[in-house]
């Protein structure tokens, strides 16, 4: 028999807009689906509840019952990010996982026996690590998705297997929110409870109602319509948020970042695991977005440093609009334990590294700071620039004694070399210039053939009488320098 | 055996009072990798400092800056190349010994950011050389003090690979390359190849070691 655990906040929109404000918990807060006055209320808090403010009325309506009324847009960003913390939370105890489309996160209990000794630390844990990312949650395990479901909403509970249907019996039909009309045929018949209704014929009330009458049915009776369906894990960590306002200075929207990071971070540290990427998407009022990446040198869950990042990156390259939305991913790597030796140098700290990368390439351009890495091409002065991180160390190379290496011309000069007997004599170009005094080469150098960047070059090393040596090389008639021995 | 008085004059009489008796610190050195360049420099390049070495185009500055980094980097340290001219060939940084992931490849776009890229870096720590590879190294107002604050605070070396010398006082150790030979190898009727130089290089400026004092490094291609 499975056993399913069912996580789900109540009044989800007011949950996701309060982790999304926590200053809006404390208040009476109604959400509006758009806005003005006659806007129609979608959710309200308790406080708002008891001033008598309920979903249906109109904004003007909500606001002259309760004059303290605070109305909010429905903000369906944060909606989904406070389904995806909730997701997170049930991953870190199970491997199964489905979550549902009105929010509520269904996982397979018995995969968690090895993480919690009972079912009912099972339903404890995941609403104490809800609570870690700024959900107040209830949880329930019951021997299906329907039976859990409800005894969350009844107030989180274990249902022991075999006793689903007492559980389910005394429970009023309204839990089970049926449509309008068969939930009026059925309070013609007298059915006002769940134990009634589940000792009525199946084939027969679906004659009398329909496939959603039968489906009622056996949702009474604590039976699923399909088993669990779990879903891939894994992949960026998402918090979005909409803004009340649009924002066009740099310090509110780092003042918003903030709560967005903490909440990712929160996520992330529930499987001891950092961000390895930042993604930072903003919804500008120009009905333009504003998509960039941060990379990070090693994973970290350090806040202050992931800010530091995000501003580096806001400050070299600021939004062209004022910013009405942000979403931010953060894609999650294992944090590497680093062995360091006793008399090795330490290096820079990661969260160090990760702000002094973002400074230079916030100076220099992202593609100009990185590690160098040799292309496999026969390209004399081929370059690529690699992601720098702490790793490993490598192998070191065996030592080579002092080498004479090539300072690269980048792009390669053109020079007019005037010519003796078919051998090179004199050079002219661009801050050089003089007799050939020694002179190797010419060796063929083909390569890429096979793309747009073919080439095939006749190549000398000439020592002039500037004193300079250099590596030059003539490709179709034409001379150029694209190295200085030094 | 030195006698009781001998050993009170070096540790302190009982009694004894001295203020501003904090020592400095012995300074660490970063080995160049060269045995005789080691040995003219009392050990290698001074931890915690600016260095310099300047020379003419084809003096071999670029190839000695490489093999100081290859050095570091064997040594285990994190090493980073502050390049605004975009002169450094991996394939060459590679065959001079370098571990490529071990450094930091920088290409500022102006010599004024090239120097503040190499104040971030020093500030942040943990590199133990830091390599800037100007040719005209003009740090601006106040510029070689803070580089110099910087680096002695983190103790991360700076070396500075420029056409001349020119951060004066700041500056712990001057190395100038000068006259060099160059070698071929071959001859007629045979192959001719560039096979090296051997550069003289002279400690300019030193504030521990032996100025003046001048050495041959050879240098050969891969």
């Amino acid at each position: 028999m499975p056993r399913i655990a069912c996580l789900l906040v109540p009044d989800l929109p007011v949950a996701a807009a309060c982790r999304a404000d926590p200053d809006l918990a404390a208040r009476p807060l109604a959400l509006s689906e758009g806005g003005g006055p006659h806007a129609p209320i979608v959710a309200a808090a308790a406080a708002a509840r008891a001033r008598g403010v309920r979903a249906g009325h109109t904004v003007a309506q909500a606001r002259a019952i309760a004059a303290d009324l605070v109305v909010r847009p429905r903000d369906e960003a944060a909606e989904r990010s406070a389904v995806r913390a909730l997701v997170d939370v049930a991953a870190s105890l199970a491997s199964r996982i489905e979550a549902a489309a009105d929010g509520a996160v269904f996982l397979d209990a018995a995969g968690a026996a090895h993480l919690v000794p009972s079912e009912a630390g099972l339903a404890t844990a995941l609403v104490a690590r809800a609570a870690r990312v700024g959900l107040a949650a209830r949880a329930a395990v019951g021997g299906s998705m329907t039976v859990a479901r409800l005894a969350a909403l009844h107030g989180g509970e274990v249902v022991p297997a075999g006793t689903e249907l007492g559980f389910l019996a005394p429970l009023p039909l309204a839990r089970l929110a049926p449509p309008s009309e068969i939930a009026a045929t059925l309070e013609r018949w007298g059915i006002r409870r769940l134990g009634d209704l589940a000792r009525l014929p199946v084939a027969e009330v679906a004659t009398r109602l329909g496939p959603a009458g039968a489906a009622l049915v056996r949702a009474a009776r604590g039976e699923d319509e399909r088993p669990l369906a779990p879903e891939a894990l894994g992949g960026p960590l998402e918090e979005a948020i909409g803004l009340e306002h649009a924002l066009d200075a740099l310090e509110p929207l780092l003042f918003v970042l903030r709560g967005l990071v903490e909440r990712a971070v929160a996520r992330i540290g529930l499987e001891g695991i950092g961000v390895a990427r930042l993604g930072l998407a903003l919804g500008l009022d120009d009905r333009s977005r504003d998509e960039r990446t941060v990379p990070l040198a090693a994973p970290t869950r350090d806040v202050k440093t992931l800010l530091t990042c995000l501003r580096v990156a806001l400050e070299a390259r600021p939004p062209r609009a004022a910013v009405e939305r942000v979403a931010l991913a953060a894609v999650p790597e294992r944090v590497r334990a680093a062995q360091l030796g006793l008399f090795s140098p330490a290096g820079p700290s990661p969260e160090r590294l990760a702000t002094t990368l973002a400074r230079l390439a916030a100076l220099c351009g992202p593609e100009r700071v990185g590690a160098p890495a040799v292309l496999d091409s026969h390209r004399p002065g081929a370059a690529a620039v690699a992601p720098f991180t702490l790793g490993a160390a490598p192998e070191p190379p065996p030592l080579t004694g002092c080498r004479l290496v090539v300072r690269a011309l980048r792009p390669p000069r053109p020079v007019e070399v005037f010519a003796d007997r078919g051998r090179p004599d004199f050079v002219r170009g661009e801050g050089l210039g003089g007799r050939v005094v020694g002179a190797a080469g010419p060796w063929r150098v083909v390569g890429e053939w096979w793309s747009d960047g073919a080439f095939a070059r006749d190549y000398y090393d000439l020592e002039l009488s500037d004193g300079g040596i250099y590596r030059c090389y003539r490709d179709d008639g034409r001379w150029f320098v694209d190295g200085v021995y030094d | 055996m030195p006698t009781a008085a001998a050993l009170l004059d070096r540790i302190g009489r009982p009694g004894d009072l001295s203020l501003g008796t904090a020592r400095p610190e012995p300074l660490g050195r970063l080995p160049t990798g060269l045995a005789v360049l080691d040995e003219a420099l009392g050990g290698g390049l001074p931890r915690g400092r600016i260095a310099e070495l300047a020379g003419a185009p084809s003096t071999g500055r670029t190839g000695l800056a490489c093999a100081i980094a290859a050095a570091a980097t064997r040594a285990g340290e994190t090493i980073a190349w502050v390049d605004p001219q975009d002169a450094l060939e991996p394939e060459a940084a590679a065959a001079a010994g370098i571990a490529l992931a071990r450094l930091l490849w920088v290409r500022p776009r102006s010599v004024s950011d090239a120097f503040r890229a190499a104040e971030i870096l020093l500030g942040a720590g943990g590199f133990g050389l830091v390599v800037l590879d100007v040719d005209a190294p003009r740090a601006g107002a106040g510029g070689w003090p803070r580089l110099a604050r910087a680096a002695e605070r983190t103790r991360s070396t700076l070396l500075v690979v420029a056409l001349r010398r020119e951060a004066g006082t700041f500056a712990a150790l001057g190395l100038e390359l000068g006259a060099r030979r160059v070698r071929w190898s071959g001859g007629p009727g045979r192959l001719v190849l560039l096979e090296g130089i051997d550069a003289r290089v002279t400690v300019a400026r030193s504030r521990i070691g032996r100025p003046g004092q001048a050495l041959v490094v050879r240098q050969a291609c891969a």
